[in-house]
């Protein structure tokens, strides 16, 4: 890996926490299907600016605490969640430099790959029903993707996190 | 800063490691329940954390009320009291007389059995399982299986327990099958979940079957797993079409599964014909018949009657006949 130390390690943590947190706070269910997909947002945004530190295992083992969590099928969201970062760990450098609104769009795709994958993997393993609401998520992702960025960007400039 | 060549094991091995690693997870899911039960036990601190919120919502609003909200509330609260309290003497007095009926025939009594209220913790937001968590676990008795109900009807049964919560399949999931039967003429029937929070159906149901729209189904208590009795749904269609070979036939949930806050969780009555994890199966079959017995013997019109208007507050369990001074303790109350 890098020679340099790791710095900031516990913020970046914190925020993964507070991610999975707000992943499974019991909310209103007409709110519930528009619930945007922090984990995976606040994962997406830490595997693209320090590709090196956060990356595919990570994700690998975010996506278990979730499913254990979810009462899921175990290694469904793992699954989803490695491939996405490994697409977005593919691009990292693209994506750095794309502008704000193009940056959105991509991580909304990236939102909608996840959960198709998760749909995939569930039809295989039992019978689920394919609702056009499984995409919401990405549409409430598009919307607060940019203020995620901004806030764990000041986050990772103000704690010198590398 | 960073390095462009990223050393030590390349992104696709590590891909790769993890694509086999779920698959891994995804075979031996069935197998890994123990685990699973060990691991929701470590993280369910995690679920009190993230229900807090909620709580101290509703905390702030409880001690924020008005006076006006809370003479209203009272108000409100005393007259469904005494409506509550006529009812109970109406019902008091039937439950003697089906007591008596029942021993008469020499058929199974009723039996009150332990309760406990359990307050919803988490709903999984996970599109294709309807599972909410309670806040009762192991160490409050609750086990895997246990029917779970809430002040309208059937919500659902537990299906994995840790220490401090344990999780409960709502009726509505699609892997979630109740045996039921129509209250108006008895016909058995099997009550699937559709994935839909406010939509069950009954499936293979002969289009000969005598079944209206309107007609409430309740637990058979078949399954051996739900006490006899408790309202389930009502049917809401029923679509009979040429070419096809059985009639569709859905039904809504009467519990507000989409709003549930508190259920209560039932322990059924140890010589009840529901099987409980630590019990030896060896009277199974005598009880069974019991069972039957109980089913002839509610066909009676006088019985009938009675069942329809106590039905929410019964706690029906079929045993063997016992003198009906033995249960005396009003069947609202909850233990514990």
């Amino acid at each position: 890996m890098s020679f340099q130390a790791a710095n900031g390690r516990f913020i970046v943590w914190v925020t993964l926490f507070i991610g999975v947190i707000s992943q499974i706070m019991p909310l209103p269910s007409a709110v519930d299907t528009w619930r945007p997909d922090w984990l995976l947002m606040i994962v997406l945004y830490w595997s693209i600016a320090l590709p090196h530190r956060y990356n595919i295992l990570t994700a690998w083992m975010l996506g278990l605490v979730l499913d254990i969590l979810l009462g899921a099928t175990l290694g469904v969201r793992s699954l989803a969640m490695s491939l996405v970062i490994y697409v977005a760990i593919l691009h990292c450098q693209r994506l750095r430099n794309f502008p704000k609104w193009q940056q959105s769009l991509v991580i909304m795709l990236l939102i909608c790959m996840y959960h198709l994958v998760i749909y995939w993997v569930e039809f295989v393993m039992q019978e689920a029903v394919f609702d056009t609401d499984l995409f919401l998520p990405a549409i409430s992702g598009l919307v607060i993707w940019p203020w995620i960025f901004w806030i764990l960007r000041r986050v990772r400039r103000h704690y010198k996190v590398r | 800063m960073k390095p462009i060549f990223v050393r030590g094991i390349s992104n696709q091995f590590r891909l790769t490691l993890a694509i086999i690693l779920s698959v891994a997870l995804l075979v031996a899911n069935h197998r890994l329940d123990p685990v699973r039960q060990n691991l929701s036990s470590v993280f369910s601190p995690l679920q009190y954390l993230a229900s807090m919120p909620g709580a101290a919502l509703d905390w702030s609003s409880e001690s924020f009320a008005t006076r006006n909200m809370l003479a209203l509330q009272n108000k409100e609260l005393l007259r469904q009291q005494l409506l509550m309290s006529e009812r109970l003497q109406r019902f008091e007095h039937l439950r003697q007389e089906n007591e008596r009926l029942r021993a008469l025939l020499g058929s199974p009594a009723y039996l009150d059995s332990r309760k406990m209220v359990a307050e919803v913790l988490e709903v999984a937001s996970d599109p294709f399982h309807h599972y909410v968590v309670l806040n009762h676990g192991s160490r409050s008795g609750v086990f895997v299986g246990q029917p779970v109900v809430d002040a309208q009807g059937v919500v659902g049964q537990v299906v994995q327990v840790s220490e401090m919560t344990s999780r409960v399949l709502l009726l509505s999931d699609v892997s979630h099958g109740l045996p039921v039967r129509i209250t108006r003429n008895d016909v058995r029937l099997v009550a699937n979940g559709t994935g839909e929070l406010d939509e069950i159906e009954l499936r293979h149901v002969a289009k000969s079957t005598d079944i209206r729209v309107g007609d409430l189904l309740v637990t058979s208590g078949l399954g051996n797993r739900f006490p006899e009795g408790y309202p389930v749904a009502r049917v809401l269609e029923v679509l009979t079409e040429d070419g096809q070979s059985y009639a569709r036939v859905t039904a809504q949930p009467l519990a507000a599964l989409d709003r549930i806050r508190y259920v209560l969780l039932i322990w059924p009555s140890p010589d009840s014909g529901v099987t409980l994890p630590n019990q030896p199966t060896a009277p199974a079959a005598d009880q069974s018949l019991s069972e039957e017995a109980s089913k002839i013997g509610s066909a009676s019109p006088a019985e009938g009657t009675s069942a329809e208007t106590t039905k929410p507050v019964t706690t029906p369990a079929a045993t063997v006949a016992k003198p009906a001074t033995e249960t005396t303790s009003p069947a609202t109350e909850v233990h514990r």
